[in-house]
């Protein structure tokens, strides 16, 4: 069969593969999900008419593009199920809840439902109940999971543990496997193990596993997500192929080029991408003495670029509202960022948790952790960098660039600093033609004000690559800030 | 009944506006230029809402008025010959930023509300979608189509107006952020407009050149930014002295309530001709096509004005009507005539002098221009005044046409003119 234009080497390559399991490492912009659906579409017209293709998605957004694309492709939507494993997870307990331990109208808990546990207690357990396959419960686990139980809930996490145990059934576990002979599964680099046995499960010894994902975009270890799962793909699923995407058709050579100089430092050798976009970007470094002054020279910069608040200002300007992201690395950071917006009267867009769903019902509960946009009406996009993973924007600002920020380390708030590189390394990659990464020496946070110097990952951007923008039209470098009250960190 | 109405301000709430651009202000103004019904401007933003519900009272259907206690204090400015009636209609603009068929657009938009409760239901939806409380002509990132449909739903009497038409950056139809066809732009509900502001740097004559535009009725308004801006251009009713007058007028063909507009000469409006500001370059469009395009100096696109734009879309020789049309009447500022007509600045103090003379003995701005005799005038302000507005009145001027926000300057007299005139009136 010939490739089809819209696919390259590479990506045909991933498509048609047939030998077994396969893991696809795709780096931004590569065409991770056109590759992956592709693939999907290319498994479904083999399929007896009682089997499905089962696609794992990360979100329920997610997994709602993806539909539009395969039913863009004409596929029949009969013959796969396409969702996150939670909402596949459930529908399994639901279908077969008489070989669990639940009640029948067992109900999904949101946190607010468990009023007498603390966050942090909540947040803990639901650790362990990611990171570990065997749990030795404590007084406090044993008290939750009672509480729970008793109210006929089990919580969000509970959804894949039980899903787990109904899969040790082996007459259930054949029913499910020769239903969902194909397994595919997008964001491989943010998987827990609790999902990797699950995977693993729903395989068995016949099922055939597609994953892809991008390592060097793993940035969610703080939820219990392992990268070295991604590593250990081929042995955990026998005999798979590892191919590479590394095509990149989003950002520009200078762009691409900067920011595999921050992640160059962990990089996979074999790993490089190639820029597919030939027109240089820009990369700007801007450093403010306050985080007021940096917020001041965001919204500048949006005004300047959209040019819709006078006429004069409208010339040569070619932007709209919804080409640029603001992004961050702590929703505190982002209150300054909108009173900057506010007073120039820029439309922008929050990401925000949306209000509470109505109690109990599967679809709330499963949407529960996502958030939502607003997108009908073109706005700003303010997000932080890890809402940022698996969007695109022309422009892009990171704000707050500095220590203490990138990588996190405030008082009270520690990080890996590898997975803090990968994220700010996520944030760089959503730029397709513009990336401003700015920073301030003094900066309000958690109501103290703290003094820094500029993020380290600056620092391994070579020059060449980097215009300084100084906050008045004029360019120059930047001088190193004088030390303030003796704590200003330098590098 | 006859009044003039200017349908398109701002207040001090907008961004680039005079300080002094509220209600009592624009209540002096409104008399001195001889403006009966005068648009609020800015009427959803929260804070000048507020004020305009507190000064503000009912009057005629759809109409206010600016209560005594506030009036009074002004109303000792007004000369007697002035005085007349002011009332003030909601009205609103609304920036539109965004993205269609692959191009930013930049779309300027105006909405008329018949009542508070009309403009607070846009104002609710607005404030959901976006940021309506920084500037009073607030920027939306939201497609002009929907913003037509939120007003239609708000309710039915809502009148949308595109603004000024041909502006380059800013408008439906202009050359660098707007649409070739209003259908593009505001699609399905396109049957739903029913009138399109023409904007300084067109006039009637050009707009008429469009086959697109014959099923709107052109309107014309100032657009000021300060009171004493008021009423550069304006439209003449002949109807009920309400909001439903308007709105008839407006939305039935058959409806002969908008009787004329008063222009701008266009070539005095900052964007007739193209060219580049900054570069000195000032092109007739035909200069433009001979450079392709391209400025002399800086070799970068030049800025389309609206005489190039309405000629890329016209469809209709010259001189000929739309079905639609109505009569316009020219004219330059009484404050720019007198200016030119002394050969000093317009904001000078000599001009300040001259107009409010001539407003005290004579009477509003309008009725000077438009219908005082030539002898009136010459009595109150001599003979070159008068020779000016009378050759304004003919249409003999000489305006070197504004281009790429600059405006086009206005000469009615050489200096040799001038002195002539001067010694006839010495000789007598």
């Amino acid at each position: 069969m010939e490739r089809p234009r819209d696919l390259n080497d590479a990506q045909w390559q991933a498509v048609t593969y047939d030998g077994g399991h396969l893991l696809i490492v795709a780096g931004p912009g590569t065409g991770k999900t056109h590759t992956l659906i592709r693939r999907i579409a290319a498994a479904i017209p083999s399929l007896k008419p009682s089997e499905k293709i089962l696609a794992v998605t990360f979100t329920n957004k997610a997994a709602g593009q993806m539909r539009d694309r395969l039913m863009a492709l004409g596929l029949p939507q009969r013959q796969a199920y396409i969702g996150t494993l939670h909402a596949f997870c459930l529908q399994l307990l639901r279908e077969y809840w008489e070989q669990t331990a639940l009640p029948k109208d067992f109900k999904v808990a949101s946190p607010e439902d468990i009023p007498d546990f603390k966050k942090d207690v909540l947040e803990r357990i639901s650790l362990v109940k990611s990171t570990k396959l065997a749990i030795t419960p404590d007084e406090e686990y044993k008290a939750y999971q009672r509480a729970l139980r008793q109210k006929g809930l089990i919580d969000f996490d509970d959804i894949l543990r039980e899903a787990l145990d109904l899969l040790e059934d082996e007459a259930v576990a054949g029913k499910v496997r020769a239903q969902y002979p194909r397994i595919f599964i997008d964001e491989y680099q943010d998987i827990n193990v609790v999902q990797n046995a699950l995977l693993k499960a729903l395989a068995g010894p016949t099922g055939i596993v597609t994953a892809i994902g991008d390592p060097h975009q793993s940035i969610y270890g703080f939820r219990g997500c392992e990268v070295k799962l991604f590593h250990r793909f081929a042995e955990d699923f026998p005999n798979a192929k590892i191919l590479y995407l590394n095509e990149n058709y989003r950002s520009s050579p200078n762009l691409l080029t900067a920011s595999m100089q921050v992640i160059g430092k962990q990089a996979d050798k074999d790993f490089e991408l190639v820029a597919r976009m030939y027109e240089e970007g820009k990369l700007f470094i801007h450093q403010a003495a306050t985080d007021r002054a940096e917020a001041d020279y965001i919204a500048g910069q949006v005004e300047k670029m959209v040019g819709g608040m006078d006429m004069l200002s409208a010339r040569g300007a070619r932007r709209s509202f919804g080409d640029i992201a603001i992004l961050y690395r702590l929703n505190s950071q982002r209150h300054v960022i909108t009173q900057a917006l506010d007073h120039l009267g820029i439309p922008y867009q929050a990401s925000a948790k949306p209000p509470k769903p109505p109690a109990y019902s599967d679809e709330a509960a499963l949407g529960q952790f996502e958030e939502v946009l607003d997108y009908s009406v073109e706005k700003v996009s303010l997000l932080t960098l890890h809402a940022a993973k698996g969007l695109e924007f022309p422009v892009v600002f990171i704000s707050g660039c500095e220590e203490g920020l990138l990588p996190l380390d405030l008082e009270g708030m520690k990080s890996d600093p590898r997975e803090e590189r990968r994220l700010f390394y996520v944030g760089m990659t959503r730029a397709r033609e513009c990336l401003y990464l700015s920073w301030a020496g003094r900066r309000q946070i958690f109501g103290k004000t703290v003094f820094h110097g500029p993020s380290p990952f600056l620092a391994d951007i070579e020059e060449e690559l980097k215009a300084y923008e100084a906050a008045r039209a004029s360019r120059k470098k930047f001088k190193k800030p004088e030390p303030v009250d003796g704590q200003m960190k330098l590098f | 009944m006859k009044f003039y109405a200017d349908l398109h301000i701002h207040s001090h709430y907008s961004r680039a506006t005079a300080k002094n651009l509220d209600l009592e202000n624009l209540y002096l103004w409104a008399q001195l230029k001889g403006i009966q019904v005068v648009g609020t401007g800015d009427c959803i933003h929260p804070v000048w809402l507020k004020e305009l519900e507190d000064k503000l009272e009912p009057a005629e259907e759809g109409m206010f008025k600016l209560k005594a206690k506030y009036a009074k204090p002004m109303d000792a400015r007004v000369p007697p010959a002035c005085r007349g009636q002011v009332r003030f209609m909601l009205t609103v603009e609304i920036s539109n930023i965004y993205k269609r068929l692959d191009k930013v657009r930049k779309v300027h938009n105006l909405i008329w509300f018949p009542s508070f409760d009309a403009a607070k239901k846009v104002q609710a939806k607005l404030n959901a979608i976006g940021n309506i409380k920084s500037d009073g002509r607030p920027i939306l990132g939201l497609d002009s189509r929907d913003l037509l449909e939120i007003t239609l739903e708000a309710d039915p009497m809502n009148l949308f107006v595109p603004a000024h038409i041909w502006t380059p950056w800013f408008s439906a139809l202009g050359s660098m952020g707007g649409f070739d066809r209003m259908e593009d732009c505001f699609a399905d509900l396109t049957g739903h407009i029913y009138a399109v502001e023409t904007g300084l740097s067109s006039d009637p004559l050009m707009n008429w050149r469009l086959k697109q535009l014959d099923p709107f009725i052109l309107v014309s308004n100032s657009d000021a930014h300060s009171p004493a801006k008021l009423g550069r251009e304006a439209n003449l009713f002949d109807t009920e002295f309400s909001y439903r007058g308007i709105y008839n007028a407006l939305k039935d063909p058959r409806d002969k309530g908008l009787v004329a507009t008063l222009e701008f000469f266009p070539e005095e409006g900052k964007y007739h001709y193209d060219g580049h500001r900054n570069c000195h370059v000032r092109w007739h469009p035909k200069e433009t096509i001979e450079h392709n395009y391209l400025c002399a100096q800086c070799g970068k696109e030049v800025t389309v004005g609206v005489m190039a734009r309405v000629e890329q879309l016209a469809d209709r020789p010259e001189g000929q009507k739309s079905p639609r049309w109505r009569p316009y009447k020219s004219l330059i500022t009484l404050p720019g005539l007198i200016g030119e007509a002394k050969d000093v600045g317009p904001a000078s103090k000599a001009v300040d002098e001259t107009f409010q003379r001539m407003l005290s003995s004579i009477g509003n701005e309008f009725y000077i221009l438009c219908d005082a005799s030539i002898d009136q005038i010459k009595q109150a302000a001599g003979d070159v005044i008068a020779e000016g507005i009378a050759r304004m009145r003919a249409g003999k001027v000489e305006i070197a046409a504004g281009y790429d926000g600059e405006f086009g300057t206005i000469k009615i007299f050489s200096d040799k003119e001038r002195k002539a005139i001067d010694q006839q009136l010495a000789l007598f």
